[in-house]
């Protein structure tokens, strides 16, 4: 696979998460001002679907079932989360969101990392 | 039984007697196993079994549902070992604080048993040693001749103490709180296990309180107030509290919220929110220091939050739905970081 357009850039409001899929596969996309990220579509704690569970604000997302949040920019967890989101490379073009997809990105939910 | 988990930096063992659940087992041993509601409904205790035989309990547990059964998914808080087992377990195993008290198996005898309003009852409960828990936590109860545990926040705080306070809500249709209805159950006795729970009060922490209740929501939050009295926390922290109820025959604890207050008039603010009627006259002549208010408690709560929080912790407790409505609006609108929030979701 390559860069896919996933939508037009006016489709991802700031502070807005917006599902698509792209090929078959499922991914959010989020605004973060200079730019936009995407993210598989689960929250990588217990595969909650973060369109419904998650709340953007100052860049920042929090999923509102367990409270994990990340730095929307890095993908990094802050506070009580312990898995990163993992980001799919992204681009403006013609202004339509590309998407590189070369394989679905995937949390490893057996993860038996403990620190 | 012997439980094995392996993480990469670690082995975890532990045994498990007959007909003991998983996470009681590894807590008791003073594994930190992850888990929220102990009670089937949430999912956060999620084990995979590598090897070995499990009964796996409630076959209709809520916090299943995403599971895999290909993957031999199941919920330590309601499973039971049949052989040794070899288990994974996805979240991460790490203590809450340092001075977490390692929760265990009593046999709790009712001791006091009283009617606080139509459908709230108060119940005492003596184990036979004492022992301590943080302000905030709760225990899990099991009624005679009643499949599964619930759980129920303690009411008291005691440095050292024998006795367990609980309230409890009547709940249509519900087993074990019709089973507490039914007739008078003083000294009935009953399987708990505990302290659980992570909703917490610690006066080191040094925070200001703010507090959300629904309904039977409150308990756990007066144990807080009462801990925090103990220590004349509030001589130099604030506390603000908001208590949704229906009406004012729905009201209960008005005298132990009035006699905090008396001690420190300024630092303590209770506020008492009727859902369906409006406060009675004598409420509304200001006289016995409450404050009291007509709507839904999230909605008389919310504006009254400090945009970004401050110093403050602020607790939830109460129905779920409840709890989910406050925390979208206080981390979106009030900016409150995630650690400065606290809850338990009554399921
Ligand atoms: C952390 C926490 C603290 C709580 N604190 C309080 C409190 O202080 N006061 C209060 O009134 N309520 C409290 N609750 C709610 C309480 O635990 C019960 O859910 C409620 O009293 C209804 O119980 P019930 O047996 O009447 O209803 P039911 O509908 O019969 O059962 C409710 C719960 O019991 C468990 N359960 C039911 N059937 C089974 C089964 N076959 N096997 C295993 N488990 C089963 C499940 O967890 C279920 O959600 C708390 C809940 C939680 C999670
Ligand atoms: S499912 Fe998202 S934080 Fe738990
Ligand atoms: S802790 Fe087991 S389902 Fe909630």
């Amino acid at each position: 696979m390559s860069w896919k357009a996933a939508c037009p850039t006016g489709d991802v409001k700031q502070d807005k998460i917006k599902e698509c899929t792209i090929d078959g596969v499922e991914i959010i996309l989020v605004n973060v001002g200079d730019g936009f990220r995407a993210y598989p579509p689960v929250c990588p704690h217990m595969e909650q679907y973060l369109e419904g569970s998650g709340i953007c604000a100052n860049n920042v997302m929090t999923c509102d079932r367990h409270l994990w949040q990340w730095d929307m920019k890095t993908g990094e967890p802050l506070g009580p989360a312990e898995k990163p989101l993992l980001i799919y490379d992204t681009k403006e073009e013609d202004g339509q969101v590309m998407v590189f997809i070369d394989e679905e990105l995937e949390y490893d939910f057996d993860d038996d990392d403990d620190d | 039984m012997l439980i094995e988990i392996e993480k990469k930096s670690k082995t975890y063992r532990f045994e498990a007697n007959a007909g003991e659940k998983i996470l009681h087992a590894g807590l008791r041993a003073g594994v930190p196993l992850p888990f929220e509601c102990a009670t089937g409904t949430c999912g956060s205790c999620k084990a995979r079994v590598n090897q070995g035989d499990i009964d796996e309990g409630w076959p209709e547990a809520p916090g299943k549902e995403n599971f895999k059964a290909a993957k031999r998914e199941m919920l330590m808080c309601q499973c039971v070992a049949q052989t040794d087992c070899n288990l994974t377990v996805p979240s991460k195993i790490k203590a809450f604080r340092e001075d977490d008290i390692n929760p265990d198996h009593h046999q709790g005898k009712i001791t006091d048993y009283e009617m606080l309003t139509s459908d709230v009852l108060r119940f005492e409960v003596k184990v036979p040693i004492e022992g301590t828990f943080h302000a905030g936590q709760f225990f899990v109860l099991q009624a005679p001749e009643l499949e599964g545990y619930r759980a129920y926040s303690m009411v008291n705080y005691s440095q050292s103490t024998d006795t367990l306070e609980f309230i409890i809500k009547k709940f249509p249709g519900g087993e074990l709180s019709n089973w507490a209805f039914e007739s008078n159950r003083l000294n009935e006795t009953l399987d708990v296990f505990g302290p659980l729970g992570r909703a917490t009060f610690h006066p080191d922490e040094g925070h200001d309180l703010f507090m959300i209740a629904g309904g039977s929501g409150v308990a756990g939050l007066m144990s807080i107030l009462e801990h925090a009295n103990q220590v004349n926390y509030f001589q130099d922290h604030k506390v603000e509290l908001y208590f949704g109820v229906r009406t004012p025959n729905d009201l209960f604890f008005a005298e132990r919220f009035r006699a905090i207050k008396t001690q420190h008039p300024d630092n303590v603010s209770i506020n008492i929110v009727f859902s369906n009627e409006p406060p009675t006259s004598e409420q509304l002549s200001g006289n016995d220091g409450l404050n009291y208010l007509t709507g839904f408690v999230h909605e008389r709560a919310l504006p009254a939050v400090l945009e970004g929080g401050g110093n403050t912790m602020h607790y939830l407790a109460g129905p779920a739905p409840m709890v989910d409505a406050l925390i979208r609006p206080l981390i979106l609108d009030s900016k409150i970081p995630a650690d400065r929030i606290r809850y338990d979701k009554f399921n």
